[in-house]
């Protein structure tokens, strides 16, 4: 019996020592990872609405150009020259995608887009995470929508390239493109 | 005289096992699934061979300081509760000062906790040594585990990527092998690794 009470005491002393320390932990890094993940997003809207800034100027870059308006929910960002910037999240093929999706300021054709997490296919999927294929949405409309079209048939306003060998990442993409630009398009010329 | 003699001998002896003789991987095959997660660039496996490593380093020394008060019948739960807490320290560290490796390898930190190579010492040896003797043996469990990641990740970053730490060093025009940079290759190269490196260290499998 008593070592039975023994090994009880001794398995909540170890645990709560050891909780102390992550407790102690969590309160010391925790600002750090707020502070990395508010850099990341400011990071993404400066990219998206290609203002040119220097890694340790992020904040001060933001700040100085860009407002931030709206809701929690519905959180947008302007720019000096009207252009509108909010971020976007829906399901990819794998795994969720969210990103920055820029607009210029008449609120339909696209200044550009960045992608700040996505869990497709390495080498593949992944593509659609790189500059050379996000630069293709640049100046493209939402008339009414974006509609994918094979790789190099392109050839309207609102058409956007798939990447070979990676479709249905692509695809999905730009399903969540033109579900995020009607529920942001209702609510900021409402707001 | 003799003591330290025999006390030197058994540290070299528990160095060479962890990095060849029984190294983690190729002659206990423990930890591989983190190994072909984790192996696609070289800074990857770095960031989890240092993670390892550490964790693995904070155990041997809490458990072997630990080990006459342990009790016999509930020491697996007295490991987990050790080894967790020092993988959510490693995970919240790579978040606050590394957040681009930490996105990168993602989940695998937290997997860190069922890496059998730190159960699998723990149990095996920290539990029954001297401080001394479990440091070095976490060391070099540690570096032969790092040192696997990092070979695999050079030649599947090279092949998958066409980049060495983030560098291109393929020429223009290299076509990425995807494959590489996915699980398959990861495989593939985990057996190569392991043929080769059983062949040289002569094991004989029964």
């Amino acid at each position: 019996m008593k070592e039975k009470i023994l090994m009880i005491v001794f398995v909540l002393l170890l645990g709560s020592i050891l909780t102390g320390i992550l407790v102690a932990v969590n309160f010391y890094t925790s600002p750090l990872i707020e502070k990395n993940r508010v850099i990341k997003l400011k990071t993404s809207v400066l990219k998206a609405v290609s203002i040119p800034f220097s890694e340790d100027e992020v904040e001060k870059v933001f700040a100085e150009n860009i407002r931030v308006k709206g809701s929690d929910e519905n959180i947008y960002y302007l720019t000096a020259s009207e252009e509108v910037a909010f971020p976007f999240s829906g399901p990819g093929l794998w795994g969720p995608i969210t990103g920055i999706l820029a607009m210029h300021a008449d609120l339909s054709s696209i200044k550009g887009i960045t992608i700040m997490h996505q869990e497709e296919t390495p080498g593949l999927g992944s593509r659609i995470a790189e500059k050379e294929y996000l630069d293709i949405f640049n100046n493209k409309k939402f008339a009414p929508d974006l509609i994918a079209v094979g790789a190099g048939k392109s050839s309207r306003e609102n058409e956007i390239d798939t990447i070979t060998g990676a479709t249905m990442s692509s695809n999905a993409f730009i399903i969540i493109l033109n579900i995020e630009y009607k529920e942001y398009r209702s609510f900021i010329q409402g707001d | 005289m003799a003591v330290t003699e025999l006390a030197k001998k058994s540290s070299i002896k528990t160095i060479m096992n962890g990095i060849w003789r029984d190294h983690p991987i190729f002659s206990m095959l423990l930890g591989i699934c983190s190994a072909l997660a984790v192996s696609n660039r070289v800074e990857n496996a770095i960031a989890m061979g240092a993670g390892v490593t550490f964790v693995l380093l904070a155990t041997a020394v809490l458990i072997s300081l630990l080990r006459f008060l342990i009790p016999r019948r509930v020491r697996m739960i007295t490991y987990m509760l050790i080894v967790a807490s020092f993988v959510i320290i490693v995970d919240r560290f790579l978040k606050a000062f590394y957040p681009v490796i930490s996105e990168s390898i993602g989940p695998y930190v937290g997997l860190i906790i069922t890496n059998c190579i730190i159960m699998g010492r723990a149990e095996a040896f920290y539990i029954q040594n001297n401080t001394l003797q479990s440091i070095l043996d976490s060391l070099a469990n540690g570096f032969g585990y790092t040192y696997t990641l990092v070979s695999i990740a050079v030649v599947r970053e090279i092949l998958g990527f066409g980049t060495l730490m983030g560098i291109k060093v393929m020429p223009e025009g290299w076509t990425n092998w995807v494959v590489m940079s996915m699980a398959p290759g990861a495989f593939f190269l985990i057996s190569i690794f392991i043929w080769i490196t059983r062949t040289l260290a002569k094991m004989e499998s029964e």
